[in-house]
């Protein structure tokens, strides 16, 4: 039985390593092209691994290029749309978990709210980008923030209501038998309950917001509401491409939210394919 | 929404009532034809490349890795490439396809291929190729991790009652792991179809919808009309025929799917 299955065990974890080079090589290419000085680019054949690494493009891209703003914004808008999807969630997995709703209600709003994940972003980015602008918004962090917001509210209240309903309702029932009031209860007994899933709700948040690229490159023009993602597509449209410092941004936008989901990976596998995949990593 | 609905029932810059005319321009729009085919053709390969690739994987590493190790590994291999943005990732492809420095070709030659070198962005097969070839590595994971846990589900004794009758392992393959695939293959299937609707990121920072039009997909085309020729009506129209299509596509197996992941 071993026997027979062994050269098959070989095949598939040739194939895997294969693969694995596959999937790593591209970021380790990228890697390598940031740290080459601008001379190296050019030899030919290309080096695989620079000869004289240098952190020349991380400098010229964060200051010479100014990108270091762009950079603050994306930090201070994810963060935002992170506070305010929490809240938001909260608010609305909250009372559907612990309250007294009809089933239907239920089922339809936690149904409406997964629909939208299927809705083409391109779609509703014009009436969007129209009535930001008539308010005034345009060009400014808070309309990013408002829509990170509002796009990411459905992952988060599906994600909540998984860890809100996994928390039995005695626990609180005790702490309001104890005295405490309801408000005393969900702050000092649920919250903190609730943590794990507050801390996957957030990374996930912040790695949308982070990624998202349409919405900024239509709702901003200067770099005072831009974010990093269009610091990282505007070197594709420069006339000469500097491949050093494009990649060297390239790798800063992809290291932020690789590092964060991995760090929280157990919850977020879970998340991200909707509950499909459940305890796992 | 409802202001899309009255955007694209005005004429472009005139503005008042504009009936149907938005509507009905998009049957004589050739360009607009051309973007459909280019979606759909993205769609069919980008999408069956992934169930494939992501179902062998499945049931491969299912059957000969076991360990708990082995498993984690795979997990966070594949978990990378979904969580880099796609502006990224477009950028990490970026660099490998350039013609002269870029590494692919100076693989390709150390490996004997002595031709021209290959433009992989702007000859307009080439270009769909490296467009599909982003979005097959960034999301045949998804196809493999929601399909190996599906795997997980199916019940191990019912496997080895079939191993003592002497199932082979394409019976197996075929008359039990299928079934419990099923209801996953198809939400992998609408998530799929759904998000190659929407692609925009990668390809506006690998080829921005060219050469030509070749790569000029329905997202990128809506761009194009809506922010490049500030065409807000004519584009709000289409955008409502692509909400009618989402709809269709979600009212079939909506239903369906939430009662399967609720």
């Amino acid at each position: 039985m071993a026997g027979r299955r062994s050269p098959w065990r070989t095949a598939v974890l040739i194939a895997l390593a294969g693969l694995a080079v596959v999937y790593l090589f591209p970021f380790a290419w990228m890697l390598s092209t940031s740290l080459k000085p601008t001379p190296e680019l050019y030899t030919q054949p290309p080096t695989l691994w620079p000869v004289h690494p240098s952190l020349e493009a991380y400098r010229a891209a964060l200051f010479g290029a100014r990108d270091w703003v762009l950079l603050r914004n994306s930090l201070v808008v994810c963060l935002a749309a992170v506070l305010l999807t929490l809240a938001l969630a909260l608010l609305i997995a909250y009372p559907l978990t612990r309250l007294q709703v009809s089933a239907s209600f239920r089922r339809g709003l936690l149904s409406w709210l997964l629909s939208l994940r299927f809705l083409p972003s391109m779609v509703v980015v014009i009436p969007i980008f129209a009535t930001m602008r008539a308010v005034g918004l345009y060009d400014r962090l808070l309309a990013l923030v408002l829509i990170y917001a509002a796009f990411s509210l459905p992952f988060a209240v599906w994600m909540l209501k998984g860890f809100l309903s996994e928390i039995p309702p005695e626990v609180e029932e005790a702490a309001l038998a104890d005295g405490a009031g309801r408000w005393r209860a969900f702050f000092q007994i649920l919250l903190p309950m609730l943590s794990p899933g507050l801390l996957a709700a957030s990374v996930i948040t912040f790695a949308l917001s982070w990624s998202e690229f349409l919405y900024a490159l239509i709702l901003t023009a200067t770099p005072r509401s831009q974010t990093f993602s269009i610091a990282v597509w505007s070197f594709v449209t420069e006339f000469e491409i500097i491949w050093n410092q494009m990649a060297a941004v390239g790798v800063i936008s992809a290291l932020v939210p690789v590092v964060l989901l991995l760090a929280a990976r157990r919850y977020v596998i879970s998340a991200l394919t909707f509950g499909a995949v459940r305890e796992k990593a | 929404m409802a202001y899309a609905v009255s955007l694209s029932l005005q004429y472009y810059r005139l503005g008042g009532f504009a009936g149907l005319h938005n509507f009905a321009y998009a049957f004589q729009d050739r360009l607009l034809g051309e973007s459909l085919r280019a979606t759909l053709l993205y769609m069919v390969i980008a999408v069956g490349v992934e169930l494939l690739l992501g179902l062998a994987l499945a049931v491969a590493v299912q059957r000969t890795i076991r360990g708990v190790l082995g498993r984690t590994l795979t997990y966070l291999l594949f978990i990378v490439p979904m969580v880099t943005p796609p502006v990224a990732a477009g950028v990490s492809f970026r660099l490998m396809y350039i013609p002269e420095y870029g590494i692919l070709n100076v693989l390709l030659r150390t490996l004997g291929y002595h031709g021209p070198p290959i433009l992989w962005m702007s000859s307009p097969a080439m270009a769909m190729f490296s467009v599909i070839s982003v979005d097959v590595w960034q999301w045949m994971p998804f196809v493999f991790l929601v399909l190996f846990a599906g795997l997980q589900a199916v019940p191990a004794d019912v496997i080895e009652a079939a191993e003592v009758d002497g199932a082979g392992g394409w019976a197996r393959f075929r008359a039990m792991e299928i079934p419990y695939l099923k209801p996953l293959l198809l939400l992998v299937l609408v998530f799929r179809c759904t998000d190659t609707l929407r692609v925009f990121d990668h390809v506006q920072v690998l080829t921005m919808g060219g050469p030509g039009a070749a790569t000029e997909f329905l997202s990128l085309y809506l761009y194009k009309i809506a922010f490049k020729f500030s065409n807000l009506n004519y584009a709000s129209a289409l955008a409502l025929y692509i909400v009618l299509a989402v709809s269709a596509l979600f009212g079939v197996f909506g239903r369906y799917l939430s009662e399967e992941v609720a």
